[in-house]
């Protein structure tokens, strides 16, 4: 037996961080598999996407850019598919380019989610959706693409020709009616720098959490017109369409998540003040 | 019926595989997260390997093809910089790591300085009232903001008087910023599991693969630590 005895403030401050885990892991999936139904209020900044989203018309050309890899799109998945849903519902046709290798996989899980959506309104790919594959991988790759679409593009992710699409009325970024970008921070600087600020097309983001201060910053300058944050911008997005899906499923975990954050700081922030101020305490008279 | 068990079997090895990657968060090395960290690096080479690939294919042999000559040139730059691996030739890829920085120098200074910097420094200074009485707190905190932080960050001169007092409350304005940074990320990396546990318990048939995982992973870390295993197999 420890000569001190058990010191609670020692052990909120000092206990194994390993346990953090462990709660995160049962607060989070606890939720998803029985979800509560917690209450969630759309923001103004979801609000602007989705305007921005509707007023598009039918017929319209979207470079639909998916700078992200699976580990993003895990979070930026509600986003994407309610983004898409709005897209199938509206007849927006879509150009679809990748930032990332791993991106390339993506479609196929994202059109697999949207089938029956896609069935009801006929929505096929190459007539509305042209996949053109992993063609962002630099700043220099952005700038040939917004300059002369049709002299770097010629074929589609599946090698056939792009000749007689709808993408025949595209010859520079600025043909194009948005560019809707989801984003864990690849090209979109240089979609930024090559297609908005030089062909003044304007822009949507979907971004990861970690990223959304610095698209703020470009919000509030202008440079883009519209920002979806992280999943909990994907849930207020499937709120406002009212097709529930895997955003709001996960709010119930996302707020959990938090508060549990806020009480580990708490425990850790009392512990650490209580233990160091005893321990100063038996510094200064030796009595324990 | 195969399509299905494919599908099937690449669902719970890759529950199974990222259950084994979060091991690491056991804090002792193991075989099981060395598995899935290497098998990862594999997929993932071979996957870049080939897209990239594909991405000179269709963006610069087909466009040769179609009489962009000019792209040979690329092409030659692009075998030029293979000349890196062997230590006696290595000098002629710097001719196209040279060609490299240059364009992407040229290409983002034409840009950034209007995107990272007037564009940024214009919406900064702007009009405070515009009538909406939210809008002009906003606007008035970013311009308190970034005038007492920029002081802060005065190095040439003695910080005295109204300087010092102006860069202490810069100085606790970025406190300020550092949490809310900080808890941005939390949400950020907390979005990233969530939505990583949502696709792996939807539909309801993963869940007993996710938490079978989960289990399995938990204990086998434990086991390898304390019977000194996982240093012995991980090549740790």
């Amino acid at each position: 037996m420890s000569e001190e005895g058990f010191d609670l403030f020692k052990w909120m401050a000092t206990y194994d961080k390993r346990w953090v885990y462990v709660f995160l892991f049962i607060i989070v999936i606890g939720p998803l598999i029985r979800p509560i139904g917690m209450p969630i209020s759309v923001s103004k900044l979801t609000m602007g996407y989705y305007d921005e989203i509707n007023s598009l018309q039918e017929g319209d050309i979207v470079f639909d850019s998916w700078n992200m890899e699976f580990s993003g799109y895990m979070e930026l998945k509600p986003g994407v598919l309610a983004t898409h849903r709005m897209f199938i519902e509206k007849g927006v046709k879509l150009c679809i380019a990748f930032g990332h290798f791993e991106g390339v996989a993506i479609p196929e899980v994202v059109f697999k989610e949207l089938k029956s959506i896609m069935d009801q309104y006929d929505y096929k790919e190459f007539e509305d959706y042209i996949i053109i594959g992993y063609v962002l991988p630099n700043e220099a790759a952005v700038a040939a693409l917004a300059q002369d679409f049709q002299g770097v593009i010629r074929v589609d992710w599946k090698g056939r020709s792009i000749e007689g699409t709808f993408l025949d009325e595209i010859e520079n970024a600025g043909d194009f009616a948005l560019i809707n970008d989801y984003t864990t921070g690849l090209a979109t600087t240089f979609e930024i720098r090559h297609m908005v600020l030089t062909y003044g097309t304007p822009m949507a983001v979907n971004s990861i959490g970690v990223s959304v201060p610095g698209h703020l910053a470009n919000l509030d300058a202008g440079l883009i017109t519209s920002l979806l944050v992280t999943t909990r911008g994907g849930a207020e997005l499937e709120y406002l369409i009212g097709a529930p899906g895997p955003g709001l499923k996960s709010m119930d975990a996302f707020t959990l998540g938090h508060y549990m954050l806020i009480a580990f700081i708490i425990i850790g922030n009392i512990g650490h003040y209580g233990w160091s101020r005893r321990a100063a305490y038996r510094d200064r008279t030796g009595i324990r | 019926m195969a399509a299905e068990w494919f599908e099937f079997s690449a669902i719970v090895v890759g529950i199974f595989i990222s259950f084994c990657m979060y091991t690491t968060l056991y804090g002792k090395p193991n075989p099981l997260r060395s598995w899935a960290e290497f098998s990862y690096l594999g997929a993932g080479t071979g996957v870049s390997v080939v897209i990239s690939l594909w991405y000179i294919w269709t963006t610069a042999i087909l466009n040769i093809q179609a009489g962009d000559v000019i792209l040979i040139a690329s092409i030659i730059l692009g075998l030029m910089m293979i000349f890196r691996v062997h230590p006696e030739y290595s000098y002629i890829s710097r001719l196209p790591l040279a060609f490299t920085v240059g364009v992407g120098l040229a290409l983002s200074l034409r840009t950034i300085i209007f995107t990272s910097f007037l564009i940024q420094i214009n919406a900064t200074i702007t009009k405070l009232w515009t009538g909406v009485p939210i809008e002009f707190l906003y606007r008035l905190t970013i311009a308190v903001s970034v005038i007492t932080i920029l002081t802060f960050f005065l190095y040439t001169t003695e910080v005295t008087g109204p300087l010092l007092l102006s860069s202490k409350i810069g100085e606790y304005l970025m406190y300020i910023g550092f949490g809310a940074i900080f808890a941005q990320t939390f949400m950020g990396r907390l979005g990233l599991f969530v939505g990583y546990m949502e696709s792996v318990t939807t539909p309801a048939w993963k869940q007993p693969y996710t938490i079978a995982s989960a289990i399995i992973c938990l204990i086998a870390a434990f086991i390898f630590d304390k019977t000194g295993l996982g240093e012995k197999l991980s090549g740790a």
